[in-house]
């Protein structure tokens, strides 16, 4: 429980003020609301979760490109979050986190040969000298499996799974010790998918890496993470370890993304209105209007992620629901 | 420079070239006109300014090849030198604008806010002046130089500029690899400069060829009213201004062969814009 | 097997397109059918001329593109000899096509109740005595019954909504709407669910193939996702760089894949029970389509089963037969998994 964590993220929000409907003042859009989660050295923890449920604005503000409203980001003992994020690309702490973008193609400027790119963040991160980037770049670029005489292409020159491979060599490049991978697969082909998944699996054991895998793809996710955080509405409705969380889902927003899987068999249809992100009343659960579950409690007193028996267990399976339903094993 | 000729630049750009007819013939009346100012002085067959009563209004004929004036200038000689006038005050007017223009323009898109309200609010005002107006405004405050007409015309064509780089970065602000440079440890300053800058580019170039051709005809349209220019120099509008008189007359040689060639040169420019785009654009390279 | 006439049968379908740096061929030899009331899933990865395919049927290829060879017959009629007229005739009534991006697919100021009124409209279905449930109903009621048979809470209200109002999936059922409002006998899907939410992506499934099965409506539904075909088409027919390679009922696909790249697409493709390790890409890369000397079989330069004889000409693939594949060296029939 009092384990060194590489990230400790305690009570993160980020709020956006916004034109109200109907002319109402002080409307803000709670876009991360009250997110706490841990990510251990070489751990890898996985984010879930549809669209307007906040995991951009979240790994924005974990990658610094953001500021949060409030809350801590505890990187190996120091607050990230007191370092404004503009000029956050000046700290040493920039090189420790980076992050593998979702489209190879937009992500690369095109102006740009492969070795560029890669060799940027080694001048202006590592303060590496010409030939020692070069040297690097060329390390990269075998650690991930792109042939060197690529290197000097352009992305429009490159296919889909070479550009993604630049793309993890760039943020491997400073030798950081968490990596953010936001859909980094999203755009590929299946089969090439598949070597980039286990490209990564392998970078992050031979490196000693830490990771947040952002997907929509709940199979991907399970094969590559240790533990999984389901977001809604901008919380964290469920978290756990990743094999739990998919085979017992506890959340019934949960049950309802596993089950819309194809091939895993009846889907829950979800049904009633999503819940307005603008000035959400706190009492509120978030997923009441659409949960088959719902019940009266549901509209008075929001749960807090809780464990069985409704205890905040770090280590521990989570889920943000008064009646959420535990596999056996976990209740006590 | 047999390695460029053979890389995939050279490759690209002959192929831009011979792709389209068009493009080939504006290529090379451009080269021309920028041959001609460059060497023009040296290749004209009589001086520009060498006047002779005696051959006063010649038609176009084998010694006069587009006819003399009232004063029995060559109008050949008189046309070809003032390319370089005609160019040179294009191109430091359009030179200034785009730097100007281009810099407030990613300053504008990339920061937003207060930033980009102000350079739009300017760039609207600038845009409310006619251009004759403005430059007797300018000539009247600072004095009668080509040096005000260039900076006349840059002022004018300003806002183009800041448009399209306003509008270039705004699209390209929250791109995926303007977010990666600053994960690269970019500062902000870099980025619109390394990163934004040179993709904002190619728009900007065609941007630039369509208003050279605007800033020769701004340059001779000032002229022709007697703004910066001053006779006997020889440039095109007031080659054209000259021979106004005498269009009535029946000696049309004096305005037209100036504003045919004129006319040329900023076909030749307008026709280029195309062209360059093509060429810079990696994109549409193969 | 089905002695039936197909209601789509494309025949030894080949396309290419004249591009500035050669001239890519993009199919060859197609050969695909697609029964009254069937769904047919067409699965393949970029490149694989799955896409050119659906539009070459509705004649709105790009310019580029020229048909080699082949015919597709729908009804009697050969889509590709077809001309303008015939084909504006029957896109909307008789061929209708739903697409990837229902934001882009749809006119961004034009409430949705009256593009789907415009089609119903252009096929003058509205009035002048048409037989079938809707004949007495005015347009307006028309265009609202079709936003309520795509689920679409509130129709009335919604008629009268620009596409910016409305959500992802709910673009995406205006443009089902759109489609289906003539009662097509024949809908092409491409891509219809690749960018929304998983959860939106199942509810937009289960309303195209609904309504397929409900009007009897022959459905090609066109995707690189094994898992959604899997799901929800009778039969799967594969793609791989502008060949059909495979065509087979859904089930006898995922049992017996009989063609060495279904074989990996299927292994490739995460899914409930996979680990990382269980994942066999398919090694190599897709051949250039610009190249002058393609192998007959376009896969055999990455196969681990090919040979000789694999360089001369490709076994045909018989669309009309059960489980069909265009290869010299497939799986035999009810073997254990690859």
């Amino acid at each position: 429980m009092s384990e060194r964590q590489l990230l400790r993220v305690e009570r993160l929000a980020k709020r956006y003020p916004v034109a109200g409907s109907k002319g109402q003042r002080g409307a803000l859009l709670h876009a991360v609301d009250d997110v706490s989660l841990h990510i251990a050295p070489g751990e890898s923890l996985g984010l879930v979760g549809e669209s307007g449920c906040g995991k951009s604005t979240l790994v924005r503000l974990l990658a610094r490109l953001i500021d949060p409203s409030e809350g801590r980001i505890v990187f190996n003992g120091e607050d990230l979050a007191t370092l404004p994020a503009r000029a956050f690309a000046r700290t040493p702490q920039r090189a420790a986190v980076q992050m593998v973008f979702q489209d190879p193609t937009d992500s690369l400027n095109p102006r740009y040969t492969a070795r560029d790119t890669i060799r940027e963040p080694c001048r202006l991160l590592a303060g590496m000298d010409a030939a020692a980037a070069d040297a690097r770049v060329d390390e990269v670029a075998t650690q991930v499996g792109l042939p060197l005489a690529l290197l000097s292409r352009f992305p429009h020159q490159l296919s889909g799974g070479q550009k993604a491979r630049v793309g993890i060599a760039r943020a491997l490049a400073s030798g950081p010790k968490l990596l953010i991978l936001d859909e980094p697969t999203a755009a590929l082909d299946v089969s090439v998918q598949a070597v980039v998944l286990q490209l990564l699996d392998r970078l992050r054991r031979e490196l000693g890496l830490s990771t947040l895998f952002v997907s929509h793809d709940l199979n991907v996710v399970r094969l590559l993470t240790d533990r999984v955080a389901v977001m809604y509405l901008g919380k964290i409705v469920e978290m756990g370890p990743s094999h739990q969380v998919f085979a017992h889902p506890a959340h019934p927003y949960t049950q309802a993304l596993v089950s819309a899987i194809p091939g895993h068999g009846p889907r829950i249809r979800l049904d009633g209105e999503v819940q307005s992100p603008i000035n959400p009343p706190p009492q509120v659960c978030r997923f009441a209007s659409r949960c088959p579950s719902a019940q009266d409690r549901c509209l008075r007193d929001a749960p807090p992620l809780q464990g069985p028996c409704g205890l905040p267990l770090p280590a521990a399976h989570l889920a943000a629901c008064h009646f959420a339903r535990w596999p056996e094993a976990l209740v006590v | 420079m047999t390695g460029f000729l053979a890389s995939e630049t050279a490759r690209h750009i002959r192929h831009v070239l011979t792709e389209n007819p068009v493009t080939l013939v504006a290529a090379s009346l451009f080269l021309m006109f920028v041959l001609l100012a460059l060497f023009g002085p040296w290749i004209v067959p009589y001086d520009p300014l060498a006047s002779d009563s005696a051959a006063a209004l010649q038609p176009p004929s084998w010694q006069h090849g587009f006819g003399t004036d009232s004063i029995g200038r060559d109008i050949l000689s008189r046309t070809l030198v003032a390319t370089r006038l005609d160019l040179g005050i294009a191109v430091s007017a359009v030179a200034l604008s785009f730097a100007l223009g281009i810099a407030l323009g990613l300053a504008a898109g990339y920061f937003g806010g207060w930033w980009d309200t102000a350079v739009t609010r300017v760039s609207d005002t600038i845009m409310a002046f006619p251009l004759f107006v403005l430059a007797m405004g300018i000539v009247a405050s600072l004095g009668n130089t080509v040096g005000n007409i260039v900076l006349a015309t840059a002022i004018i064509n300003l806002p183009f500029y800041v448009r399209v780089a306003r509008a270039e970065t705004n699209v390209r602000r929250n791109a995926g690899f303007v977010e990666a440079a600053r994960l690269s440890g970019n500062s902000d300053l870099r980025i619109l400069a390394v990163h934004l800058f040179p993709n904002i580019l190619p728009p900007a170039l065609v941007q630039v060829s369509l208003n050279m051709g605007w800033a020769i005809l701004n340059a001779a349209g000032l002229s022709f009213i007697g703004l910066g220019v001053r006779p006997p120099t020889p440039e095109w509008g007031i080659l054209v201004a000259e021979g106004a008189q005498f269009i009535v007359s029946g000696e049309w040689w004096v305005s037209f062969f100036p504003g045919a060639v004129l006319m040329l040169a900023v076909f030749s420019f307008n026709l280029l814009g195309d062209a360059l785009r093509d060429i810079f654009d990696p994109r549409k390279r193969t | 097997m089905s002695i039936q006439v197909p209601l789509l049968d494309i025949q030894n379908f080949s396309l290419e397109f004249r591009t500035r740096s050669g001239t890519v061929q993009a199919l060859q030899n197609v050969n695909l059918q697609v029964g009254k009331g069937e769904i047919v899933g067409l699965v393949g990865e970029s490149g694989s001329g799955k896409s050119v395919l659906s539009y070459a049927m509705l004649g709105i290829s790009d310019a580029a593109a020229k048909v080699t060879a082949g015919r597709a017959l729908f009804g009697g009629t050969d889509l590709l000899q077809a001309d303008e007229r015939a084909l504006s005739d029957l896109r909307g009534r008789e061929i209708s096509m739903i697409f990837q991006s229902p934001r882009t697919a749809l006119n961004p100021i034009r409430p949705v109740g009256l593009q789907i009124e415009d089609v119903l409209r252009r096929h003058a279905m509205a009035a002048r005595g048409r037989t079938g449930p809707d004949a007495a109903l005015g347009l307006r009621e028309r265009a609202i019954q079709a936003l309520r048979d795509v689920a679409i809470a509130d129709p009335e209200r919604r008629w009268a909504a620009y596409p910016f109002e409305l959500s992802g999936g709910m673009c995406q059922r205006v443009m089902i709407a759109i489609a289906l409002a003539c009662r097509p006998s024949l809908l092409i899907a491409d891509e219809p669910t690749t960018g929304l939410d998983v959860t939106t992506q199942a509810a937009v499934m289960d309303l195209i193939t609904g309504l397929a099965r409900e009007r009897q409506m022959a459905t090609l539904f066109i995707t690189h996702d094994l898992g959604l075909a899997a799901d929800y088409c009778d039969r799967i027919v594969v793609m791989h760089a502008g060949h059909a390679v495979e065509s087979a009922p859904t089930r006898a696909l995922f049992d017996h894949p009989r063609h060495p790249y279904t074989a990996r697409l299927m292994s490739s493709t995460p899914h409930r029970d996979s680990t990382l390790a269980s994942l066999l890409p398919v090694p190599g890369a897709l051949p250039d389509l610009r190249r002058s000397n393609l192998p007959n079989c376009r896969f055999s330069e990455r196969c681990e089963r090919a040979d000789g004889r694999c360089a001369g000409p490709l076994p045909t693939l018989d669309a009309g037969a059960e489980h069909s594949v265009a290869c010299w060296h497939p799986s035999p029939r009810r073997a254990a998994h690859v």
